[in-house]
């Protein structure tokens, strides 16, 4: 599949005015929520790493939009803040883990990798490449057992195609017929590598094959096809009790981390081709060309959406730090 | 009470803890069909069925991260290592996700689980570099686990039961040269705490310390001195993280002697951590400086005569115990 040589969007009429309404609300909020967080990183709110999810927000919207999280479960990895938007934890406590509050989604305890929340059904947030899949296995192994026919998601960069626990998982959910969907997001760097130069195949959706798992790519810059194929693929996993394998083609505006300065190693005329195909860009023209939302409307939303989010931001900054003698607690010492 | 080898007691303690609760499954490489390579698990497919005796490839890494994953879920897994050496393949899974999940989500999660497998030279002889390693160090030195070593039958069965009833991951370190030893088994539902040292011999002259399978050469040791007039206590730790000092404490209160025994490699290990605080919380009581006697630091050779030599010598704990009396 070559994502580029689609200029727009596969066209969804069947959404309703209001769902889309609903994709294009979540797709800013992670925008604008990436982009406060990378201003505090720079006035020292945050430490250590910063994954930024912006420019990929179409992958998680249409995959966790159509999970049902009173069964379903996921299984992330360090770029997780737009997916913890997604699942509901509300973003005050997003940026309080990120500033390092009691409030935060993790006690303060975790940080931008490590957010969890069982209430939401996300667990974790996870920094090592890979260390999520066979978790992830594990809790499709949980799910299996149950009766609600439950899925587990499991994302994880391109890079972690490359580890041999990847494999291991792989062959385990298929053996053991494992509700678990693996979503790679090859968001074409490997960090600081390129696809080709880590990837001993170019299309990632091949280093699947050998499992006798279902897999297929889909556009990850269109959120239409993206939903799509969620909806299609948890129907053939709740009734088939199979693992699914997506890899997501997508890309991140970012570097690796907020202090890796991608355009050194991808140039700048990569970054604009992707630019012209930003998933909010696609899915705003859409949405003005059908005339569901005018531009207006739509700026009107998006101050919105960061009218509320300053108010979050404000509201983490202020929280209390973790209490001093909360350091030893929830660990065996 | 019944007489029991070390892995029927094991057996004995799974059986009980697959019957009691439908959320304990026990996954790992041959243990099911097969019956188990050191036959701690030698029926249980048969009575229990796949779904909860889970036969897996050979994949460390991922088979216990399935664990941490079904435990997350509320399932309390007890993941086999066929020889503890194998865990060095998971140990990304057993130090970054097992142990620190509770921690990092800020007690969201929490994963009850237990690691078990045999680890140290036996119980046959020649298993060599790569599979008789004694690897207790590694898990004792990472917050989170809990690492405990029974030395006796009676105390592998309470303290396994005690291992799948915890709700923070447990590393459940088997003895390797106790595997086909036999002793008393207690044949009710009890279990043995896992935080508590216990003296299993009592004396009055000089204390020695083991964990595992070291406890039986201490045993010996305190024999062979009795010959020579020396009453020698001898401490069980049981439990190496956390670690139990009160009965090693109040013992050189008595004793005012102490030597630690293990076949741990000597560096940086439970050894070490154990002088270290009889030092720092009970210098007083001591007459003379804490003897050690562990392995030879070498990876375990094949031949006979060096792979024995490599193991914590008798004359040496009995002349280090004697020297220590000396002084």
């Amino acid at each position: 599949m070559s994502v580029q040589s689609q200029p727009s969007l596969s066209g969804r009429p069947s959404l309703s005015a209001k769902t889309l309404q609903k994709y294009l609300r979540q797709m800013l909020t992670i925008r604008e929520f990436e982009q406060l967080g990378e201003r505090e990183f720079r006035n020292g709110l945050i430490r250590g790493y910063y994954h930024s999810y912006a420019g990929q927000e179409a992958v998680g919207v249409g995959f966790i939009n159509a999970m049902d999280l009173k069964r379903d479960y996921i299984v992330d990895h360090y770029r997780d803040h737009g997916h913890c938007l997604l699942v509901g934890i509300d973003p005050s406590r997003i940026f309080a883990e990120l500033f390092g509050r009691a409030s935060g989604v993790s006690g303060g305890k975790g940080g931008s990798m490590h957010m969890y929340s069982a209430e939401h059904h996300f667990l974790g947030g996870d920094g090592i490449v890979g260390g999520g899949l066979s978790i992830a296995a594990g809790v499709g192994m949980a799910l299996r057992r149950q009766p609600e026919d439950g899925i587990c998601v499991c994302f994880f960069g391109d890079g972690a195609l490359d580890t041999g626990t990847f494999h291991e998982s792989m062959n385990m959910a298929s053996l053991w017929n494992v509700p678990t969907l693996f979503i790679c997001v090859n968001n074409l760097y490997s960090m600081g590598t390129r696809v080709n130069e880590h990837s001993s195949l170019s299309q990632l959706v091949d280093r699947a094959q050998g499992y006798g798992v279902k897999t297929e790519q889909v556009d990850g810059q269109d959120v239409f096809a993206v939903a799509e194929a969620a909806e299609r693929i948890f129907k053939y996993m709740r009734q088939n009790k199979r693992p699914y394998f997506v890899e997501a083609l997508t890309y991140r505006y970012q570097g690796h981390g907020i202090h890796d300065k991608a355009s050194n190693y991808r140039g700048v005329e990569e970054e604009a081709k992707w630019h012209g195909r930003d998933p909010i860009k696609l899915l705003t023209e859409y949405l003005i060309a059908e005339k569901v939302m005018s531009g207006k409307q739509i700026e009107a939303l998006r101050s919105e959406v960061l009218h509320e989010l300053e108010a979050k931001v404000a509201e983490a900054a202020a929280a209390p730090l973790p209490n001093p003698a909360d350091l030893t607690k929830d660990v065996l010492l | 009470m019944k007489k029991l080898s070390m892995h029927e007691a094991l057996n004995l303690a799974l059986r009980e803890e697959l019957k009691r609760d439908n959320k304990v499954v026990l996954l790992g490489e041959e243990i099911g069909k097969y019956n188990g390579v050191h036959y701690v698990t030698r029926g249980l497919y048969a009575e229990f069925g796949k779904d909860r005796v889970i036969d897996t490839p050979i994949s460390e890494e991922s088979f216990v991260g399935v664990g941490v994953g079904m435990a997350l879920l509320g399932f309390r897994p007890v993941v086999e290592m066929m020889r503890m050496d194998f865990s060095l393949r998971a140990m990304d899974q057993i130090y970054n996700h097992m142990a620190k999940l509770r921690y990092m989500s800020g007690g969201h999660l929490s994963v009850p689980m237990v690691l078990r497998g045999p680890e140290g030279p036996g119980p046959n002889p020649g298993l060599t570099a790569q599979h008789g390693q004694q690897l207790t160090t590694l898990f004792a030195h990472c917050p989170g686990l809990r690492v405990v070593t029974p030395s006796t039958q009676y105390d592998a069965k309470g303290m396994l039961k005690a291992a799948i009833r915890s709700d923070d991951p447990v590393v459940f370190l088997e003895p390797g040269p106790l595997n086909n030893k036999q002793g008393d088994v207690g044949e009710d539902d009890y279990v043995v705490p896992l935080d508590q040292a216990e003296v299993k011999r009592e004396g009055s002259d000089i204390t020695l310390i083991g964990y595992g399978a070291s406890v039986a050469l201490c045993l010996q040791a305190a024999r062979e001195l009795e010959h020579d007039g020396v009453s020698a206590e001898v401490v069980d730790m049981r439990s190496i993280r956390p670690l139990d000092m009160r009965p090693a404490l109040e013992s050189i209160k008595k004793t005012n002697h102490a030597l630690v025994v293990e076949y741990a490699w000597q560096s940086y290990g439970p050894g070490a951590e154990i002088v270290a605080r009889l030092m720092a919380e009970g210098f007083w009581d001591l007459e003379a400086p804490v003897e050690r006697v562990s392995g030879q630091e070498v990876p375990l050779p094949y031949a006979a005569n060096l792979e024995e030599l490599s193991k914590p010598q008798m004359d040496e704990i009995v002349g280090k115990a004697k020297q220590s009396l000396a002084q």
